[in-house]
C-alpha cells in the first residue's frame, strides 16, 4: 500500500472543497473495495477524504412517492428498510445477496455504485496488460481465463463485467443519481451512470473525479412491488453473480402491461434489457413469451472461450425470474 | 482401565481459553525488540532473476535490512527423506540460484519496524527478470515427453499396481465404461494463515514460534539448513488454527525468517497474507483421472484400471496417490493402478485435507455408479457384489471392516429402496432434477511412533507431555481424558502439554493417525507412573487428594515416567487396516445448473467415540436439507 494522506469532513460542501482539483484524492466509504484495491496495489491514491460522517444516511419518501436514499446509507440499512422491502423488493434481495453481513453492514450505497470490477487481470498487477488499469497494455482477459467476463457490449479493448448486485436492481428501476461538484449539483440518470468499455476501459462511470455522490433517488414504480432478484453463482452465499435478473412486471390478468428487467454478471455495466421489455410488452405472461424476449436480448452476444455458457445461462436466467414474478400474488 | 470418561460429553478443556481469545496462536506471541517480514514474490511463473534492485525499498519508512539471494547465507540442503523420494515440500533451500519455478515464489523477505513498512517497502522492491513461457495445464504437449511414472507415495506404498490381465478381462467384459473425472487445484485456506516468529537467543541456539503440524519434522529441518544440533532448534506451538493439509511440510518461509533474524539481529515474524496462501505453501494438484472399468453378466467386476494424470512443481516430486484405494477397496481379479506425473510452473502441490484419497474415491466411486447403472444393478447391490472379504492387494484380511453393515443402515435411514430409481426421470416442482447417489467412504487407519511424559506433581495434579499438536480438532481434551482414565483421577487433575519440540517425539499431525498414535503413548506413560508409585511400595489411592500426600512422603519433588508406544509391527503385517463408512445423498440439479444437495447420511460403524460432544458435531450436518 502506498502511504496517503487522510482527512475527515462533516459536510458535502466541504468534502467536494477538499478534493476539488485533486485527481489523485478519493472519498473513502465504507472501505470494502477501495482499500482493498490500495492494498493490491490496483488503486495508489495519495489522498483520502473519509465521508463517513455526512449527514446523507437518510432513506425517506419523496414527495412524488418515489424513495431518496443518501449516498452513505449501508447497504443493510437499505435492504432491510420497509419502504424498499416493501415497494421495491427487487432492491431489498440484490443487496442481500451480495458479499456477506459485515461486508454489508459497512458498504455505503455510494461505495457500491463505484465499486470497481472483479476481473482477475485488473485486480492483480502482476499481469502486465490491462487497459482499464493501465491504458494501452492491452487486455489479459481476451484470451485468457475468461469465465466471469462480459457477452454483451463489450469491446476488444476489454471485457470486464460491473460485479454490482444493487446496480442490477437500480437500473431496473430507472434510478437518478444525484451528485454534487465543485460547481454544483447534477443529476445523472441511471443508464448514464456506468459506460461501456469503448475505447475508454479506464472510466468505469460518467462521474468526474471531484464528484460526490449525495443520493440516490427512486421513482415510484407501482409495480415495482411485484419484482423478484435472481443470482446465478458457483456458490450459494458470498460471491459474485455469474449471471443476474432483475424483474419487475405490471400485469393485467395475465397481460404483460409493463416490464422492467436488467442483467448483471454480462455487461461492463448493468444491462437494461430494453429487448425483452418491449418483447414481452402486451403478450401473455408464460415461458414461450419470456424465452422469446431472452432469445432476443442475447441475440448479440458473444461468448469467449471460458464463459459461452453465460449466454444460454442467461436467456434461462431472464425465463426463470420473470416467471418467478408472475407467479407473484 | 475403567472407561469412565471415554465417550462423555466433556466440554473442551481448553474452550475457555479459546472463547476468552487467551489461547496463544503462532502470530500472538510478543517477543521484544519483535521486528515484521514479508515476503518479496516472483510475478512471473517461469524463468530467471537477472536483477533485483532494492535501492528504492532500502530508504523507505521503517526499513532494517532486505534479505535476498545477494546477501543471503549458504544454507545447507534439507533432510533427504523429507524433502526428496516423492515427499511433499520442496526440496531446493530458497535464495541460493537464480531461477524461478512458479509464480508467488519467494525471492526475498523485506523487514522493518512494522508490518505496514515492510509491506510498503516490499512493494517498491524491482525485480527484473529474463522470463520463459510457463507451463500450467495437464495436458501441454511441452511437458508429455518428460512425463515421470513415480514409483512411490513418499517412499511408501507402490504407485504403479498391476494384477491379473487387465486387457484380455476388459475385452471380454459384458459390461464396461471408459470415463474420465478431473478435480481442480484445492487450496488450504484455514483461518489462521502461516506464521512465523523467529529469534536466535545466542548465535547457535534458534527459538521459533511457529503454526506447524510437524514440530520435530520443523526441528530437524531447520537444525539441517542452518548446521545446528537438532536441540539447539526450539519449535513451539501450543495451538493451530485449522491447516486443511496446509503446515505440515517443508517450506522456505521459516527459513528465511531465520535467516532474517540472524541479519537483523532481532526476532523477525513473518505471517502470510491471505493471498500467499494461494502461492507460498502448496496446495493439491489438479487430477485427471480415467477408469476403465469392466464387469460380468452378473455385476461382478472382472477389470479395473484407474490412470491418473496429476503434476508436480519443478521442485518436487509429490505425487497426489489417487489410484490407492482403488487397489483393494473392491475384489476384482484385474486390477491396474498407474500415477503420471507432469512437471508444471505451478505452486509445488501437497496433501490437501486427505492426500489422493479424496479426488481419488470421489473418482472411483462416480465411475462405479455409472457402471452399475451400465449394468442395471442397484448401485448398493453392485458394491456388495463386488464386496471384498480380504485385502486382495496385500492378499491379508482385514483388522475388522464393518463396511456391509454401513450400506445396510444407511440404506434403510435413507429410505434408499424407495427412491425413484431410473436415472434423470425424476423432478422437482421447479424444474430441477433430482439424483440419488450413494458412496463407499474409505481411509487407511495408521498409527505412528510417538512418546509421552507423564509427571506427579506436588499438589497432586499429573502433568502429561507429549511433542504433538492441537489442530482444533481437540487433542488437549482427548489426551486429559486417556490420562485421566488411566489413571483414575478427574480430568481437572490432568495437565495435559503439548507443542514444544522439547516434550517426547509424537508424529506429524495428519494421516488421521494422532489419537491412534499419541493416546498410547499417553496411556501408557501414565501406566508407567502407576507403576512407579507402585515401585515406591504406595499403592495408587483411588482418592486424588491422597496424592500429593504420598509425593509428600516419598521425599521426591515429583515422579516422572515416560513410555514410547509403537505400531504393533506383528499386527500390522498380519491385518489390512481401514476405516470404513458409506455415504448417501439427494441430489437437485436446477434449470440454471445450480447443484443443491439436500440430504447427506453418512454412516460410520458403531464405534466408541471418545466424546460424544465433538461427535455430534462432526456428526450433524446429516440432517441440513
Ligand atoms: C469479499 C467481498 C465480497 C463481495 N461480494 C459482493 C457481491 O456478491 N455483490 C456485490 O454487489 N458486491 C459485493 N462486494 C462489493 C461490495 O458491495 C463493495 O465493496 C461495496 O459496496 C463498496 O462500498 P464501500 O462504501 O465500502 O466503498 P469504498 O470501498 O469506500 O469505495 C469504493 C469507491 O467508491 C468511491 N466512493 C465511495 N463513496 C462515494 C461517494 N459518496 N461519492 C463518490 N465516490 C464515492 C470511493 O472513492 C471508491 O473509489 C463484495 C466485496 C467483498 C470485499
Amino acid at each position: 500500500m502506498n502511504p496517503f494522506s487522510y482527512s475527515r469532513v462533516a459536510d458535502p460542501g466541504e468534502a467536494v472543497h477538499t478534493l476539488a482539483g485533486k485527481p489523485q484524492g478519493k472519498f473513502l466509504g465504507g472501505g470494502t473495495n477501495l482499500i482493498d484495491l490500495m492494498k493490491m496495489g490496483v488503486e495508489t491514491p495519495n489522498e483520502l477524504v473519509d465521508i463517513n460522517r455526512l449527514p446523507l444516511t437518510q432513506i425517506e419518501e419523496l414527495p412524488d412517492k418515489g424513495v431518496r436514499i443518501g449516498a452513505l446509507a449501508r447497504n443493510s440499512d437499505v435492504a432491510e428498510h420497509e419502504l424498499i422491502k416493501t415497494r421495491y423488493p427487487v432492491l431489498s434481495l440484490a443487496l442481500l445477496s451480495g458479499a456477506s453481513p459485515q461486508l454489508r453492514n459497512m458498504a455505503t450505497v455510494g461505495g457500491n455504485l463505484l465499486q470497481r470490477t472483479r476481473c482477475y487481470y485488473f485486480y492483480d498487477p502482476a499481469f502486465p496488460a490491462c487497459n482499464k488499469r493501465k491504458p494501452g497494455s492491452g487486455c489479459g482477459a481476451l484470451d485468457g481465463y475468461n469465465r466471469i467476463h462480459a457477452i454483451l457490449g463489450q469491446s476488444d479493448q476489454c471485457i470486464a463485467t460491473h460485479p454490482s448486485d444493487m446496480c442490477v436492481a437500480l437500473a431496473a428501476l430507472d434510478a437518478v443519481v444525484r451528485v454534487r461538484g465543485p460547481k454544483g449539483e447534477r443529476e445523472i440518470s441511471f443508464g448514464n451512470f456506468h459506460r461501456l468499455p469503448g475505447n475508454t476501459p479506464e472510466r468505469d462511470t460518467n462521474l468526474a473525479p471531484d464528484e460526490l455522490i449525495v443520493s440516490v433517488d427512486l421513482p415510484a414504480i407501482s409495480f415495482a412491488a411485484r419484482s423478484h432478484y435472481l443470482k446465478v453463482r458457483d456458490r450459494a452465499s458470498y460471491a459474485f453473480a455469474l449471471v443476474s435478473v432483475a424483474a419487475a412486471l405490471d400485469l393485467d390478468s395475465n397481460k404483460v402491461k409493463a416490464a422492467r428487467v436488467a442483467l448483471g454478471g454480462v455487461a461492463h455495466k448493468p444491462w437494461r434489457a430494453h429487448k425483452v421489455e418491449t418483447e414481452i410488452n402486451g403478450k401473455s405472461a408464460d415461458e414461450n413469451t419470456f424465452r422469446a424476449a431472452a432469445e432476443a436480448e442475447l441475440a448479440a452476444a458473444k461468448g469467449y472461450k471460458y464463459n459461452s455458457f453465460k449466454i444460454e445461462l442467461a436467456k434461462r436466467a431472464i425465463v426463470c425470474a420473470l416467471s418467478t414474478v408472475a407467479a407473484m400474488a | 482401565m475403567s472407561a469412565t470418561l471415554i465417550g462423555q460429553r466433556l466440554t473442551r478443556v481448553d474452550g475457555r481459553l479459546k472463547v476468552m481469545g487467551q489461547a496463544t496462536y503462532a502470530a500472538e506471541f510478543a517477543r521484544p525488540k519483535l521486528a515484521y517480514g514479508v515476503l518479496v514474490q516472483s510475478t512471473i511463473a517461469n524463468g530467471r532473476v537477472t536483477k533485483i534492485d532494492i535501492s528504492t525499498a532500502k530508504s523507505a519508512p521503517g526499513v532494517i535490512a532486505i534479505l535476498t539471494r545477494e546477501n543471503a547465507p549458504q544454507f545447507k540442503p534439507y533432510p533427504d527423506d523429507l524433502t526428496k523420494k516423492g515427499a511433499p515440500g520442496e526440496d531446493r533451500v530458497p535464495l541460493q540460484d537464480a531461477e524461478i519455478h512458479y509464480a508467488g515464489q519467494h525471492l526475498g523477505i523485506v523487514v522493518a519496524e512494522s508490518f505496514e513498512q515492510a509491506v510498503h517497502a516490499t512493494s517498491l522492491v524491482r525485480v527484473t527478470y529474463q522470463p520463459q513461457p510457463p507451463v500450467v495445464m495437464l495436458d501441454d504437449e511441452r511437458v508429455q515427453k518428460n512425463a515421470i511414472w513415480p514409483e512411490r507415495f513418499i517412499g511408501r506404498e507402490s504407485l504403479q499396481v498391476k494384477r491379473g490381465d487387465i486387457n484380455a478381462a476388459l475385452a471380454t467384459a459384458a459390461h464396461k465404461i471408459d470415463v474420465v473425472y478431473s478435480t481442480p487445484v484445492e487450496n488450504h485456506n484455514p483461518i489462521e494463515t502461516y506464521s512465523t516468529t523467529a529469534e536466535w537467543e545466542a548465535p547457535d541456539r534458534l527459538l521459533i514460534h511457529e503454526a506447524t503440524r510437524g514440530i520435530k519434522q520443523l526441528q530437524r529441518i531447520i537444525a539441517n539448513v542452518f548446521g545446528l544440533p537438532r536441540e539447539n532448534v526450539h519449535i513451539i506451538c501450543p495451538f493451530i488454527g485449522g491447516a486443511f493439509g496446509s503446515k505440515g511440510f517443508q517450506w522456505s518461509h521459516t527459513v528465511l525468517a531465520a535467516a532474517a533474524a540472524k541479519l537483523v539481529q532481532r526476532p523477525v515474524k513473518l505471517t502470510f497474507t491471505r493471498p500467499q496462501m494461494f502461492d507460498s505453501a502448496g496446495q493439491r494438484a489438479r487430477t485427471e483421472q480415467r477408469f476403465s472399468i469392466g464387469a460380468d453378466k452378473n455385476g461382478k467386476l472382472m477389470a479395473l484400471r484407474h490412470a491418473t494424470t496429476t503434476h508436480c512443481s519443478p521442485v518436487s516430486e509429490y505425487t497426489e496417490p489417487c489410484g490407492n484405494m482403488s487397489r483393494m477397496l473392491y475384489s476384482c481379479p484385474n486390477v491396474e493402478v498407474s500415477h503420471r506425473l507432469v512437471r508444471l510452473n505451478l505452486t509445488t502441490p501437497c496433501p490437501m485435507r486427505a492426500p489422493g484419497e479424496a479426488p481419488g474415491v470421489f473418482a472411483l466411486e462416480s465411475a462405479l455408479d455409472e457402471l452399475a447403472n451400465e449394468t442395471g444393478l442397484d448401485p448398493v447391490e453392485f458394491r456388495l457384489r463386488n464386496y471384498a472379504d480380504i485385502d486382495e492387494y496385500e492378499n491379508r484380511p482385514w483388522s475388522s471392516k464393518k463396511l456391509r453393515e454401513c450400506y445396510e443402515r444407511g440404506a434403510k435411514k435413507f429410505d434408499w429402496s424407495k427412491r425413484t430409481r431410473k436415472a434423470g426421470s425424476l423432478r422437482g416442482a421447479d424444474g430441477s432434477q433430482i439424483g440419488f447417489g450413494m458412496a463407499t467412504a474409505i481411509y487407511p487407519a495408521g498409527q505412528q511412533k510417538a512418546g509421552a511424559t507423564a509427571i506427579l506433581n506436588k499438589d497432586g495434579t499429573v502433568t502429561v507431555r507429549s511433542a504433538t499438536h492441537e489442530i482444533g480438532t481437540g487433542t488437549y481434551t482427548a489426551m486429559s481424558q486417556f490420562a485421566a482414565d488411566t489413571l483414575g483421577i478427574p480430568i481437572e487433575k490432568i495437565r495435559f502439554e503439548l507443542g514444544d519440540s522439547q516434550f517426547p517425539e509424537a508424529p506429524n499431525n495428519g494421516g488421521s493417525w494422532l489419537t491412534s498414535s499419541v493416546a498410547p503413548a499417553v496411556m501408557g506413560a501414565c501406566r508407567e507412573l502407576k507403576k512407579k508409585v507402585v515401585d515406591l511400595g504406595e499403592s495408587w489411592p483411588n482418592d486424588p487428594a491422597q496424592l500429593a500426600n504420598l509425593l509428600a512422603r516419598s521425599g521426591q519433588e515429583q515422579i516422572q515416567a515416560e513410555f514410547i508406544s509403537e505400531p504393533n509391527k506383528e499386527e500390522r503385517e498380519k491385518f489390512s487396516f481401514f476405516s470404513y463408512g458409506a455415504v448417501f445423498v439427494e441430489v437437485h440439479v436446477d434449470p440454471l445448473g445450480q447443484v443443491r444437495v439436500k440430504r447427506v447420511i453418512l454412516i460410520l460403524p458403531n464405534t466408541t467415540w471418545r466424546c460424544t460432544r465433538t461427535h455430534r458435531n462432526l456428526t450433524s450436518i446429516s440432517s441440513t436439507s
